[in-house]
This record gives structure tokens, sequence and C-alpha cells, in this order.
């Protein structure tokens, strides 16, 4: 999910050069009256719902404490903050008045239904690729969830930046629309996880890394991005974890939120599984599975598996019998009882640190993050917690953390530790 | 409001979010033999059961565990017969006591993951939980002696390291 | 009873022994009604004792027993880990022959009717067993006349099995007996020393497996604590603490960003005339994570006391210039003044300087104390190890007699002697008088690591003249270091042969049973270490240091006489003159030391070869003092990795000789506990002081002993019918230099400060040549 859009400077510039013209204008489409719910077909509603979900439209579009779908959740930009807005079908704040080709446009195009283009915050340039029945189910769906009154929040976007139409400067540079195109070369299933991962669940939003303007670097998909004080980590054969991401992994973490290897969902990658893939049916998560194996080239690195699993089994063997260095005794003391696994195989519920992609990541953010804030009983293996050691100072945090990677990867260091904590430490949680 | 189980029980709790758990269950709930130590995650008197597993309350923001099931040493067996509590008994393995609800909630948690427990398993799982009256060695025979009554056969149950 | 004189008035105590007997026979006037109100039964759900029906006999002040035969004896002793209430019950239950499940036991309150309240000092036992052994036949005497009363026969021949008194071929239960009343019975104090107590082989119950009743509450969650305390309508409180131990004062409090904090009260500044707690500031908070949080917003300045700028370095080197200096200091009165002569006479002299870092206390629950006025009183609630110490600070900190203030022993997470010392009930009791509602104080852990009363740091020089046959002339021990008993008790403090009054918890261990002619002991208080901070008692206090000076020393002489330390040991251990034990406590003397070091040695197998760096270290003491010794020699093999310094315990084998053995299960859980401890501040744990405050607040960097740091151990009693003495502290002694000593014989390196560090130990070994 792109809760935060990174938004240049150069915006302003690349719309003084860019020249509206026809291209930046586009017609409102007339309202209508909100249509019955009973006048769309149960099966298309269900269909729907079931895309809403991979698209994780509620977790977007609904504030903390809020109704679903109404808005208001903040986006927090460089420049000031967006403000979902409310897309049940309320006439005067939602989207009641709006036609199926006025919804269509927005979703396809990026244009809302009075003609004012929208912030690249709505993933637009994913959505595109939905196909025209897909966009007629989440109509659907939408237009049959309960109406409710949410007038918008209002932006604090500054001027000139707030000026809808300059986005079409931004469009002009970087977006692509167009449906989705097999690839004849690969299965039906890849196909369909292929759609789902570029269309409707955006996963690049996320994992592919952003230019200075905020739209992503198309040469670079899926290679891993900082995303909401997170680190999305790359979802291709750059990805550093000891073992692959296979099939098997992957439908394990998208389907429960947890995999043997790698860890739990945590950060924004919680909802995502936890409120959004979850209501896709097996085969979906199956074939996002065979489309995100092939990325990774788990199949190529089959080989890594073995040695990284006996590396960490030989890392666990460092914490038993007398503890002399501080470090080791800290990890010990704090860590081990839960993530311990021993001469057996990795147990999912106790992540294997070894394997666990925050501390291979060439960055430690999702390690300092999920050390300092917890994984809560809703995120991460559901109904298990991990409690925040934020009680610990910087200095014990960088240490574990510097433990860690020494210990348990053949990964460089990483520099600068303990400030890094004091950073995340005061970006809060 | 947080809701969650607690022993089976549902208990809806009006804290701030980011409460300590150990608070509310000693204060707020009133179950007591959940022990303050440390308070940082360092000493495992707080232990409790959060989904099954051993987790330190103390650190535990109560809008964690919204929707889970929580167990306390109260809650482990509804007579105290455990066989982690029965070994406990058998061996006399508290002295003070305090850090003992803590370990007892480690270890039963423990020995579902560890059914055989070895030493080495023993000393990278327990060594959260601090005894300040120094009762490893008991400890170690009575987590031995409960996997052996739970079906686990524990390598050897005689208390000693090799 | 009485309490303890005020402070820096001398009671005349010559030794802490004397002072013990003198205060806690007159406990024995029989005839008492002793109900036992408001005391703690930790084997009951939520420690309140189920109250007895019908008719009860209480021959004494210490038990009764009811119509069903249940036998509740009364403990004034602190449960802290020890199962002390099950030591002692089972010294009077076997004196009364009942059966073990009829045994109950309660944990009383203050009232002065006990007689001196302390749990500590490995005392209880030894202190106990005469006077629960008289009491128990006290009542089985009385039973016994009273049976053969209802059953009209005559008493002569009776006797008394399981709680049945047996008489001219009938018998009646003690149950029995006390429903059908009328037993009536006193004895005079004089009466009851002549009762005759049992012969060790006729005991069921001493020194018997046995359940200890305390432990079922401890495992589901029953057990009440201090902690747990609670009343209707209390707040509660957490301190500010202010930037030194003593002296400080609260300049401003500002507590304008805490109101925004939803169940915070108010702060309150303490005005404490007793001077315990200066400085202090309580945040007070409709519950505790209100108080934390508040407390975190609270901005309070203070002038500092003395010792703000401190160093943990400061207090080592003041140590080490006072001990250069040759005059200052008390002399033990049973030792040599003068050594000058055969230091003057030796052909060879040894000298070498040991220290001993600063140890926090770190029981497992951090202190607390819950207060409120009730129907005039002052009820304290919390866990403490000597009440009789603290009820006259309380009474002058709150400006009431002792007779209105009443405190009531919970169980204690841990005591270590950290709550010998009182001190925090103070501010708990001051803020429920301010207030005037119930006030429970729980200080974080933190707070507790600040506000400890620490082992003090200490510095020890000791010095041996020989002659050129392998003889030992004399030997000098100086020891310098904070003194507990000036900051907590200076009453207490006996007075040595050059008429300067010491500390015997800060020295004793250094007056020890070896034969080495001229022996002049030497204890000196750092002044500045009781000036910036109130050193504590802390399990087995000043033997903790002595020995592991005193020890690693003798092994060092062995080294420069060429000899075998244990063969060195067991020559100086004569068991002659002075050595060779005076009364029943003492019996054997240094016999009985030799006697655990050989067994200790045989079991650890001395003198077998050992795989390399490995070695095998042994030393031995007699735990605290003299007058009240515990035979005891511990072995260590260790292990030493020549590249990382690290030090590896693989085995600690211990004999102890402590007479008698009460409980041996508990005997077994004491020792673990204390050898445990010894190995703790051996290599693990120990702090230091920077500006005036401990480093080390918390488990992040403060380092105890853990389970995957434990060795293996084995632990052998003597068989003994001797008096029973104590055990709670004595194996806390010898570990620490039996492990210096086993590291010297691994790698032929030698360590002279505790904690002992890898980074010491490759230090060490990149100097040898
Ligand atoms: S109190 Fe929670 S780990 Fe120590
Ligand atoms: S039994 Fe006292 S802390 Fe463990």
């Amino acid at each position: 999910m792109l809760k935060r859009l990174l938004v240049g400077t150069l915006a302003i510039l690349v719309v003084g050069l860019v020249g509206f013209g026809a291209f930046a204008w586009r017609p409102a489409i007339g309202e209508i009256a909100p249509p019955a719910p009973s006048s769309f077909a149960p099966d298309l509603v269900a269909r729907g719902e079931v895309l809403a979900g991979a698209g994780y439209c509620s977790t977007c579009h609904t504030s903390k404490g809020g109704q679903p779908f109404a808005g208001g959740y903040p986006m927090k930009t460089s420049f000031g903050t967006i403000y979902s807005t409310n897309i049940t079908p309320d006439p005067k704040t939602g989207i009641g008045t709006w036609s199926e080709a006025a919804f269509r446009r927005a979703m396809h195009e990026g244009v809302a239904r009075d003609g004012g283009h929208l912030f690249p915050a709505f993933p637009y340039d994913h959505f595109t690729k939905l196909s025209d029945a897909d966009v007629s189910a989440l109509y659907a769906y939408m237009m049959t969830r309960p109406a409710l009154v949410a007038p918008a929040k209002h932006n604090s976007i500054p001027f000139p930046l707030n000026i809808r139409a300059l986005q079409a400067g931004w469009k002009l540079l970087f977006f692509k629309p167009g449906r989705f195109e097999p690839d004849a070369t690969k299965s039906a299933e890849w196909n369909r996880g292929a759609y789902l991962a570029e269309g409707v669940s955006h996963c690049g939003a996320c994992h592919t890394p952003r230019n200075v303007l905020g739209a992503e670097k198309r040469d670079k998909a899926f290679a891993g991005a900082a995303i909401d004080n997170w680190i999305a980590p790359p979802l291709t054969a750059a990805n550093p974890s000891p073992a692959p991401w296979d099939q098997a992994e992957l439908v394990a973490y998208l389907r429960t939120g947890l995999s043997r290897y790698h860890g739990v969902a945590a950060g924004p990658m919680a909802p995502v599984v936890h409120d959004g893939l979850v209501k896709l049916p097996d085969a979906d998560i199956q074939a996002l599975a065979v489309y995100f194996a092939d990325r990774d080239g788990a199949a190529g690195r089959s080989s890594t598996l073995a040695p990284a699993l006996q590396r960490a089994a030989a890392a666990d063997r460092l914490n038993v019998g007398p503890q002399n260095d501080p470090s080791a005794r800290l990890y010990t003391a704090a860590c081990a009882s839960c993530h311990y696994n021993g001469a057996g195989q990795p147990n999912p519920l106790r992540p294997d640190l070894a394997l666990n992609s925050a501390v291979n990541l060439d960055d430690p953010t999702n390690l300092i993050r999920v050390v300092l804030y917890g994984v809560s009983a809703r995120d991460g293996a559901p109904g298990v917690v991990m409690p925040s050691f934020n009680r610990f100072s910087d200095a014990d945090v960088a240490k574990l953390a510097a433990y860690l990677r020494a210990t348990r990867t053949d990964k460089p260091a990483w520099p600068n530790l303990e400030k890094k904590v004091a950073a995340i430490r005061a970006q809060g949680k | 409001m947080t809701q969650f189980t607690i022993n089976g029980r549902a208990v809806s709790i009006d804290a701030d979010e980011d409460t300590p758990l150990l608070w509310v269950i000693r204060d707020d709930i009133g179950l007591t033999g959940t022990k303050f130590g440390c308070g940082v995650g360092m000493c495992g008197a707080c232990t409790v059961h959060v989904g099954g597993r051993a987790t330190r309350s103390c650190i535990t923001p109560i809008s964690a565990v919204e929707g889970a099931e929580v167990t306390t040493i109260e809650g482990l067996d509804p007579a105290g017969q455990h066989p982690v509590q029965k070994a406990w008994l058998d061996l006399q393995t508290p002295q003070c006591g305090y850090c003992q609800s803590g370990q007892i909630m480690q270890a039963a948690a423990m020995l579902k993951d560890f059914p055989a427990p070895t030493d080495q398993d023993i000393d990278a799982t327990m060594s959260g939980n601090l005894c300040r009256c120094m009762t490893y060695v008991r400890i170690r025979a009575a987590i031995k002696q409960a996997a052996e009554a739970m079906g686990g056969n524990a390598p050897s149950a005689t208390g000693a390291k090799s | 009873m009485s309490r303890l004189p005020p402070k820096g008035e001398s009671g005349g105590f010559l030794s802490r022994r004397n002072f013990l007997i003198a205060s806690t026979g007159a406990g024995l006037a029989f005839g008492f009604s002793a109900l036992v109100e408001a005391a703690m039964d930790p084997a009951a759900p939520g420690g309140v004792p189920i109250a007895s029906t019908g008719p009860r006999f209480e021959p004494t002040l210490w038990f009764a027993i009811d119509g069903e035969g249940i036998v509740t004896v009364n403990i004034i002793r602190a449960e802290m880990g020890q199962h002390v209430g099950t030591a002692l019950a089972r010294i009077l239950a076997d004196e009364l022959d009942v059966a073990w499940d009829k045994v109950r036991i309660v944990h009383v309150d203050s009232d002065p009717k006990w007689g001196l309240m302390v749990t500590g000092g490995s005392w209880s036992v030894w202190q106990t067993f005469p006077i629960f052994s008289q009491a128990g036949a006290a009542g089985r005497i009385a039973l016994v006349e009273a049976g053969a009363k209802l059953l009209n026969v005559s008493p002569v021949g009776g006797t008394a099995r399981g709680g049945v008194v047996h008489v001219g071929g009938r018998s009646i239960s003690y149950g029995d007996i006390v429903k059908r009343g009328g037993v009536a019975r006193t004895f005079t104090p004089e009466e009851l020393a002549k009762l005759p107590i049992k012969p060790a082989a006729e005991r069921k119950l001493i020194g018997k497996p046995g359940k200890a009743l305390d432990i079922a509450a401890k495992i589901n969650g029953a057990a009440i604590y201090g902690i747990d305390a609670k009343v209707p309508g209390m707040v509660f409180a957490r301190p500010k603490l202010p930037p030194t131990r003593h002296g400080a004062k609260v300049l401003s409090v500002n507590d304008s960003e805490a109101k925004k904090i939803k169940g915070y009260l108010r702060c309150l500044t303490i005005e404490d005339p007793s001077d315990t707690v200066p400085g202090w500031v309580l945040v007070i908070a409709e519950s505790y994570p209100a108080a934390l949080r508040a407390s975190e917003l609270v901005k309070v300045k203070w002038a500092a006391g003395p010792g703000a700028k401190v160093s943990e370095k400061d207090l080592q080197d003041h140590a080490a210039s006072l001990i250069a200096k040759p005059d200052g200091g008390a002399l033990l009165e049973n030792k040599t003044a003068d050594t000058a002569p055969a230091f003057k006479a030796a052909k060879s002299v040894l000298e070498q300087t040991y220290t001993a870092a600063t140890v926090l206390h770190f029981q497992l629950e951090p202190l607390n104390a819950l207060a409120f006025e009730k129907d005039g009183m002052m009820e304290i609630h919390t866990g403490n190890q000597w009440q009789s110490l603290i009820l006259p600070t309380l009474a002058k900190a709150l400006g009431r007699p002792e007779t209105q203030i009443v405190m009531r022993t919970y169980m204690l997470g841990g005591g270590f002697g950290r709550r010998l010392n009182g001190d925090y009930a103070v501010p708990a009791a001051l803020a429920a008088k301010a207030l005037g509602k119930p006030v429970k104080l729980v200080l974080t852990r933190e707070d507790d690591v600040r506000f400890d009363s620490v082992r003090s740091p200490s510095v020890q020089t000791v010095r041996m003249a020989f002659d050129g046959a392998g003889n030992i002339l004399a030997q000098e021990h100086h020891a310098a270091a904070g003194w507990p008993t000036l900051a907590n008790a200076p009453a207490l403090m006996p007075k040595g042969k050059n008429g300067v009054a010491y500390d015997p918890f800060a020295i004793s261990g250094a007056d020890h049973w070896y034969e080495v002619g001229a022996h002049k002991v030497r204890a000196i208080n750092n002044d500045l270490a009781n000036e910036t901070f109130r050193p504590g008692w802390l399990r087995s206090v000043g033997p903790g240091w002595t020995n592991w000076a005193g020890e690693s020393f003798i092994d060092e002489a062995a080294h420069h006489l060429k000899t075998d330390p244990v063969a060195l040991r067991l020559k100086l251990l004569t068991g002659a003159g002075a050595n060779a034990g005076s009364d029943a406590s003492t019996k054997g003397g240094a016999k009985r030391q030799a006697e655990v070091v050989r067994r200790a040695a045989e079991a650890a197998g001395w003198g077998r070869p050992l795989p390399k760096d490995t070695g095998l270290g042994l030393a031995t003491s007699f735990g605290q003092e003299r007058d009240m010794p515990t035979w005891v020699a511990c072995v260590a093999r260790v292990h030493v990795d020549r590249a990382s310094g690290v030090v590896t315990v693989q085995k600690l084998t211990l004999v102890t000789d402590a007479g008698t053995i009460v409980d041996p299960d508990g005997a077994r859980a004491q020792t673990e506990g204390a050898a445990l401890w010894g190995l703790s501040m051996a290599l693990h744990e120990g702090t230091e002081f920077v500006n005036g405050q401990v480093k080390d607040l918390n488990l992040d960097t403060y380092t105890p002993l853990r389970i995957s740091d434990t060795p293996e151990l084995d632990i052998q009693f003597v068989d003994s019918v001797e008096v029973p003495v104590g055990l709670g502290e004595p194996a806390t002694t010898v570990v620490a230099p039996a492990i210096a000593n086993a590291i010297f014989r691994a790698v032929g390196v030698r360590l002279r400060h505790i904690p002992i560090t890898s980074a010491a130990v490759l230090k060490a070994l990149a100097e040898q040549t």
C-alpha cells in the first residue's frame, strides 16, 4: 500500500514544462442517481468483494477507528498530508452519484468524476491494468456498501502542488494506461498471479523504488524500496534472504502471515495479508506465489536452503552454555527464548533470525522497528505477540542488531546503528 | 477499549493503548500471580501466554493483545496440576518463588515446542528467566521430569548438566 | 521486648551472638494468649490464615493446637526463599511429636510480644532451635498430662507419638484433648530451659526428607508478596530519586506536563524527620502505569548532597590510601596488635592486594510498601527482614510512638539482605500520613537499583611473614570497605582492641581458624563509601570479600612455599589453642574445617591429571563468623580459553558441615543458591559508581548468573548431630577464591579482582612471562 507519496520539488518545474492544453483538461461525467443495491447481481458483488480485498481498498479508505470505506485516512508526504476519500455510495460526500463509467475512468485513468486529476497516492497506475469485468465487479461491490456521510478532509498539500491539473504533467511523464497483457510464454497460473500482483494488488507500489517525482522506476520493478518508515524487501532474485522464496513459502506467508524461513508479515505488510489477501481464494494465492517464486528465481536458488539451515542451527548453538560476550548475553536473555530453534527444523512460530529477511536486508530498519515496537496479535502470526523492547536504550538495540548481523549472516555490518535506532525511535510507531 | 480473553474469560479494558499488559493483569483484572521484576523484558517474571506462546507482559502494550487469548499462571491449569507445576512441587523448585510463575509459564510453553528438551534447548529457551535465588539446577531437572511425564522423554532427568 | 537502642548510643553488644541470645530469651513467658491476628499464612489462599474453630490450646507464644489436632506454628522470621517456616516448624513439630501434615505456619505481625524480629545472618535455625525444641517439649508434656487426666489414669510413663497420647494402656489424640478442653499448664523460663530434648536418634522430622509448607502457593500464583498488597482506596506512588543518596534537597518541582496524564493526582515532596529519604518526591496517581507515565514528565531540580561526583575508582583509591596509613581502623579484639617483630624476623614476606566490585542485591521483587492508617495505627504492609530495626525510624519519621505502628510482613521476592534495611517503608508511610489515604509505593527496577544498599566495593591487603623453613610466622589482613552496620545500625558495632568501633559484618572471615602465628586483623571504614551511598548487608556480607582475599592469598602462600594448597591448609587447620572451639556451636573447631577440606578435595579428585588449561581450585571458610561457624569447602573445576580469556566453570563441589541439618532439602537448596551467588559475583555481576550513582540500572547491562551459566553442582553435607548452624550464606564465600585458585592452576595467572572478566584474564595471560 502506498501510504506515503514521495512528491519531489521537481514537480513544479515539470509541470511548467509540459503545458497542459487538451491533455490536462478532462470533462466531468454527469451525476447519476445512486443505483439501487438490488440492481447488482449478487455474484458480481461477491467477486467485487474479493477484488476489493486484493486491492486493500479499506486499508487506505478507512481512518483509524472509523467506518469502512468512509475515507479520512492520512497519508503523510514530505509536502503535507493527503487524506483518503469517502468511497461509499453517499451522494453528497461519497461516490453515490458516480456512474460506472466515471468509476472506470478513475480506476483506469486516475481522473475523478468531476474531471479533476487524482493524486497518484491512488494507485491508478496499477488499477489501469484491471479488466473491465473486474472494474464492474468492484463498482458493484462499492455501490452496495452502506452509504456513509463523511465529508472529505482538507488536504494540507500547499499551493501550487495542490492544483489537481498539475498532476496531468506527472501522468504524461510516468503513467502508461492500458489493460494487463498476458505473457504467452508463461502458464495461465503465472499470468493470473501477474495480473493480481501488477494490477489490483499493486505490489509494486511498495516494493518498487520510485524516482524523485514519486513514480515507480519501471526498470527496477519489485527491486525493493523504503516505504512508510519500513523497508519493502526486493521481490526479485536480489532478495537477500538466504532461503529462496519458493512457492510453498510464499503461499504460507501470503495466506497465514508467517513463513518458516522468512518471518512474519509485520508493519505495512500485515494488513495486506490479514485484511486484504485474506479475501482471495487459495487458487489466487497460489497464482501469486507462482508469479513471485518466478521473479525471485527460487527454482535456481533451491540449493541455498540446506546451508542456510545449517548456519541457522550453528548460530543457535552460540546461545547455549555460559555466555560471556555482553551482546550474546543480551540476545540470549531477551530473544533466544522465542527465536531459538536448536537442531530441529525452524518452527514458523519461532522465527529464525539467521533466515529472517529483516536481519538479511541491506538496511536494518525493519529489524529495529520490530525490536522497538513489536508485532501485535492482529499482525504477524495471528493471535501471537512479539512484545516491544522499547525500554531498551538505543545502544542496547544497536548492540542486538549488530550481534545478529554478525552472527546470523555473512553480510557486511550495518553502519551507524545507534543513530539509526534513535532516528527510528523518534519517528514513533 | 481493548478486548481480549484472560484464562478463558472475556474482558474489556479501558486503559491507554500503551499501558503494559502486566499492570492491567495485576491491578485491573486483579490476578497477582504474574510478577513485575525488571519492566524491560529481561527477567521473565511477568511471563504469560498469548495465543499459547510465552510472552513478557511488562513490555506488551495492551493494544497488542486486542482479540488475543491470554493465559496467566492462575489459568495454566484449572487445578494447578499442570505437569510442569507437579514437577516443580515434587522437586521443591521454588525458593522465594517470585520468579516461578514466569519460569513455569515459560517452561510450559517451551515444552510444546521442545517436548524432549536437551540441556541446550533448556539453556536457550530458559535464559530469559532470571532466578535471583538461583534455583536453576532444579528448574532444569523439573523441566526434564515434566517432559517425561508428558511423554516427551527428555534425555536425562538428573538435573546435572553433562 | 526491647528494640534496638537509638542510633549512636552504644548498646554494649560485644558480639552479635550475645546480642541475639539476650534479645530472644525473653519471648518465652508462657501463658500468653496469642491470638494470631493479621498474620500471613503462605500456604493459604490470599495469605489469610484459615481460622481454627472451637477451643485452642496455646501452651506457648509459639504455637497453638486446635480440636482437629492442627498445629499452627508462629513464625517471626520472614519467608524469602529459605523455607524458614518449614525448617523452624519441623523443630517444634518433632519435639511435640505430631505428623507433618497437621502442621501449618503463619508469619506474624510486628507486635512487640514477638521480641526481636530479624531475618538474616543465616541465624534463624541456629537461634530458634533451642527455643522451639523446648516449646514443643512443653506442649507434649502438657498434653500427656492432660490426656492422662481425661482418661483417668496416671500420667507416669505416658508417651506421645504422632499427635496421640499413649498412657496407661489407653490413648487419646491431641485434637480430642483440646476439644474437651481443660489443658492448663504453664512453665517458667527456668522450667523450660530444663525440659529434656529428644536424643537425635529419636527424631522423626528433623533431618528427614519432607515437603516445605510454602511451596504449593509459589507454583500457582497464590503466594502474596508485598507488591501484591492492596487495600480499597489506595493510590499509587513512584519516586523521583535525588542525585545522591544522602543530603539532597528539592529545589523545585514542575509537574505541568504531568497534569496531562489521565489518573495523575499530584507530586509530594517528602519531608522526612528521620532523614531516611532526603530529597524524595513522590508522583501520586490513581494507577501505577499513570504514576510511571507522569513521573517521566515531572521535572525536579535538586541540590545534590555529598558524593555527587564520586566514581568507583575514587572509592577504591580512597580505600587503598586508608590501608596505606598504618594506624587507621579497628584492630580485632581476639587477634594480635603488633606483628612487626615477626615481620622483622622473617626470611621472606608475601604481600598482595585484592579488590571486589560494587554488587547489587537485585532481589527480583522491586522494593515496595503499602501504608495506611487504620484504627489509630499506621499499618505498613511489605516484605521486610528486620522489623525491629526500622520501627524506631518509622516512629521518628511519623512523629508517633512505635506502639502505633504495625508492620505486616508479606512474603519477600528475595531478600539477600536488602530488606534488612527497611528504608523504603518510610516514604510510603510519610505519604500515607500526608495524603490521609492508603499509599502503595512501588519502585521501578531502575529506582530499586539506584536506591539499593549495595555491597560496598572493597580493597584488602594481606601480608604474610615466613621463616626459611616453610613456616608461617605472622599474617596481617587489612580490609577497607563501606560499612553497612555503621550506616544502618551503628549501635551494634563492637569496639576493637584499640577502642575503635567497627562493623563486625564487614571484617568477619578475616579472623580465620588457621594457625599462622601472630595474626593482625584490621577493619577500616571507607568513609567516602559511607558518605556516597548507604552500604548494605548483602548475602554473607564481609565474608564475601574477606574470604576472597584470604583464600586467594593462602593459595599464593602455598605457591610461595612451593607446597600444595590443600596440604598447606590442612597443616594450618590444627584445631589447637584458640582454634579448638570453645562451646557447643564451635565444638571441634578447625578440625571440622580440615575435615570438609579433605572431603571436598577427595570428592573433586584433587591431584588427578586434568586436560590442558583445566584446573581445580579449593577454598574453605567458616561461613559467617567465629562463634557460629558453618564449615564449608569448595572445589571449582575451571577451563580457561587462552584465546578469548573465557573462564568456564565446569563443576563446583561443595562439602558443608552445618551441624544438625534440620530440613535437608531446604539445606541443599540454600547451598545451591548460595554457591551460585558466589559464582555470579565471581564471574558475572558487578557494577561501578559513576557520579555518585551505580552505572548499571537494569538487566540489559547488569548480568547476574542465568541458567545457561550454571555448572554442575556436587553438594554434600557432613552427617552431624551437633548444634545446627546457618546455611543461607556460607557457600557464597568460597566460590570466588576457589575459581581464582583454579584459574591459577589451569593457566598460571593470578586474578585479584572480582568479578573476573575475560578481558582481565587475557591481560594477565599477555603479561605472563
Ligand atoms: S518484568 Fe517483564 S521481563 Fe522482567
Ligand atoms: S525463586 Fe526467588 S527469584 Fe526465583
